[in-house]
């Protein structure tokens, strides 16, 4: 298995670096090819990798490394730093408001897991005490409001959406107003799954946020998105402008790379992550563990960040 | 004079010198296209054995010499081995009176449902029988998704001899035992197509992988068809080994079978990503049967080797 694989490479990288007599720029070089393996393997971007290991490199004065353990911790260190830069923006995510209406839209490409997040979302504040709510504006895919409706009437949680009405910006407007009347906290508006590539479904996108006005839109991402993770994240920043960032099925093999690069091209945290189909398989987003595992060295206890 | 053009000119032999920074550029080219990055690394080796001692001729650059030999690759990679005629293929099950018997598998969210739909769609327009076999019994809203799926495609059939039917037995039963019930309706009622949808689950959880392969060694199909997203990275590698791995661990059988082509979704989604085309014919040697361009019934094609080829190596 590839990542295992690596993660043992690096950490043999780590200790012959350990051992080296002079660490040299080729033994770095070395050492940051096989991170820079793992990372693409996990699906980072191509050029944010490039960017990573010049970083690296600028960053670690091989000169006044010193010897034996503490180069390896220098440069573990860099490196690690590096990455946590890239899944933290240093930007925080929206904090809900007591006693007023907070307006939550869920956007993504198609199958990211939208339906099933929000419930997971709206789940996890009404067992914090919050009054929560679910509106179902995806109009277009077949039985969209039976799922919708299915998942929050199993976690109890109030819902609005149609059968009828073809108009997602309609409805999300009216289930907005209606829980807005009756004084819910937490209002999640589910929309359906598009791509960049349809301008149409854009534009609809950017009228459904018009009407509702979000307080926090989220983008929800798959977490085994490869390379087109990048593109996506973009345009749908541009259009959306999503606050931040969930990303979804990590309860897998998935790395997660792609929404590193995510968040790196738009800025915006990632505050969950999505770990099953249930309802309570979503997790507080952890970088130092989600870094962890994208290298493979989720088993190392060598792993000090000092 | 002429020895001095003879030198600058003349047969050049492809080293590791000359053929590693290229070949090095050429991999991160092919995973910057969503190539998976060990598929990418194998088949930059590939290319390099075989170019390793090889003359240039003329002005001939290497770079072009690398590109020439991973195009042949590529296309040898990508062209289907067997060809599916599944029109053919339903014949031969309609003479033998029984109904040809396809599931859908994958993980969640890549569009099974959606893509077996318009395979649907297409066989009544080639007037066929169909019965649609609710057996994702899990998820929400699936047996809803299904039906409105059918109500569709039913009212779309205004002439021809198409007939599509949903066979379904809600929630919360085995999906095993309504694929048998809905195969047996079928051929008592000769339907010349089963298609039996699937409910996504990820390659590593083993109660479902147990359960997939139960659902299809109890039944057999005549396809079993992977579904999986030009979306998806190198996770495309580990889904496929391992939906294949449980289909012969799992089975109980002595002639496990395997995963028999793929269905590649979201290709409108990716621009010239198209790299996830060649991890899932590299890795299981079996066709794209279809190709899945977007959300409505007629968005399914076949796939275009050249275009894909050229995708791929283009800057
Ligand atoms: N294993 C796992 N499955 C998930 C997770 N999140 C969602 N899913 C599954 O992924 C599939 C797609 O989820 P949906 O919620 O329907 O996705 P969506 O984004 O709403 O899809 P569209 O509305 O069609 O764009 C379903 O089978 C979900 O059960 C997760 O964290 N882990
Ligand atoms: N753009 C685009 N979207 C697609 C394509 N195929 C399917 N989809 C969309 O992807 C989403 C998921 O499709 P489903 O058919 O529900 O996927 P699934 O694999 O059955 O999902 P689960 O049963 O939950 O695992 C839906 O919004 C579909 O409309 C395609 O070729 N292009
Ligand atoms: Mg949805
Ligand atoms: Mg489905």
């Amino acid at each position: 298995m590839v990542l295992a694989d690596l993660g043992r490479k690096i950490n043999t990288a780590l200790v012959d670096l350990t051992k080296a007599p002079v660490v040299d720029e080729k033994v770095l070089d070395a050492l940051l090819r096989d991170i820079c393996a793992a990372l693409l393997a996990s699906d980072v971007n191509v050029m944010l990798v490039q960017r990573l290991r010049n970083n690296v490199k600028k960053s670690v004065n091989l000169n006044e490394l010193g010897g034996g353990a503490n180069r390896k911790r220098v440069i573990q260190k860099a490196v690690m730093d590096q990455l946590y830069e890239l899944v933290d923006p240093g930007v925080q995510p929206y904090k809900p408001i007591k006693h007023k209406a907070n307006v939550f839209m869920m956007v993504g490409l198609q199958g990211a897991g939208k339906t099933t997040t929000c419930t997971k979302l709206a789940s996890f504040y009404q067992r914090k005490g919050w009054k929560t709510a679910l509106v179902c504006a995806d109009t277009f895919r077949a039985g969209a409001f039976d799922q919708l409706k299915q998942n929050a009437t199993k976690a109890k949680i109030p819902y609005y959406g149609s059968y009828t009405e073809t108009d997602p910006v309609a409805i999300a407007q009216e289930g907005v107003d209606k829980f807005k009347a009756d004084k819910f906290e937490i209002i999640i508006v589910d929309t359906s799954g598009r791509h960049k590539q349809e301008a149409e479904l854009f534009e609809e996108m950017k009228q459904i946020s018009a009407a509702v006005e979000p307080d926090s839109t989220i983008f929800v991402m798959d977490g085994t998105i490869g390379q087109a993770a990048d593109g996506q994240a973009r345009a749908f920043k541009e259009a959306a402008n999503f606050g931040s960032i969930i990303m979804t099925k990590m309860d897998g093999h998935a790395k997660g790379g792609g929404a590193i690069s995510a968040v790196a091209a738009t800025d915006s945290p990632i505050v969950f992550i999505g770990t099953g189909e249930h309802l309570h398989d979503l997790d507080r987003f952890e970088p130092k563990s989600f870094v962890r595992k994208m290298l493979g060295m989720g088993d190392m206890s060598d792993l000090v960040e000092k | 004079i002429f020895s001095f053009l003879k030198n600058i000119t003349g047969q050049r032999e492809l080293s590791a010198e000359t053929l590693d920074p290229v070949l090095a550029t050429m991999k991160e080219h092919l995973i910057n296209k969503n190539v998976a990055s060990e598929i990418a690394e194998h088949l930059c080796q590939s290319v390099r054995s075989s170019l390793m001692g090889k003359k240039l001729g003329g002005f001939e650059r290497v770079s072009t010499a690398v590109k020439n030999s991973m195009e042949t690759a590529l296309k040898r990679i990508l062209t289907p081995k067997t060809s599916l005629d599944i029109l053919r293929d339903i014949e031969q099950t309609r003479a033998e009176g029984r109904p040809y018997v396809i599931s859908f598998i994958g993980v969640n969210g890549v569009g099974k449902s959606t893509n077996l739909s318009k395979v649907c769609f297409w066989l009544l327009q080639n007037n066929c029988k169909v019965l649609i076999a609710a057996c994702d019994t899990f998820r929400s809203g699936a047996v809803e998704q299904l039906r409105v799926h059918a109500r569709n495609l039913r009212a779309l059939q205004t002439s021809g001899g198409g007939v599509v039917e949903l066979f379904e037995r809600g929630y919360g039963k085995d999906s095993a035992g309504i694929a048998k019930d809905a195969i047996s309706y079928a051929t008592a009622n000769r339907f010349d197509v089963v298609l039996i949808d699937t409910a996504g689950r990820m390659q590593d959880n083993e109660p479902l992988m147990r359960a997939l392969a139960k659902l299809v060694s109890v039944n057999n199909p005549d396809k079993i068809i992977f579904v999986g997203e030009a979306l998806v990275g190198n996770e495309a590698v580990d889904q496929l080994t391992k939906f294949n791995q449980a289909l012969k661990d799992f089975s109980g059988l002595q002639n496990p079978r395997h995963i028999d082509g793929m269905i590649l979704t979201k290709f409108d989604t990716i621009d010239d990503k198209v790299g996830a085309a060649l991890s899932m014919t590299y890795i299981t040697g079996q066709p794209i049967y279809f190709v899945g361009t977007g959300q409505t019934y007629t968005d399914l094609k076949n796939l275009r080797v050249s275009h894909v080829v050229h995708s791929l190596l283009q800057n």
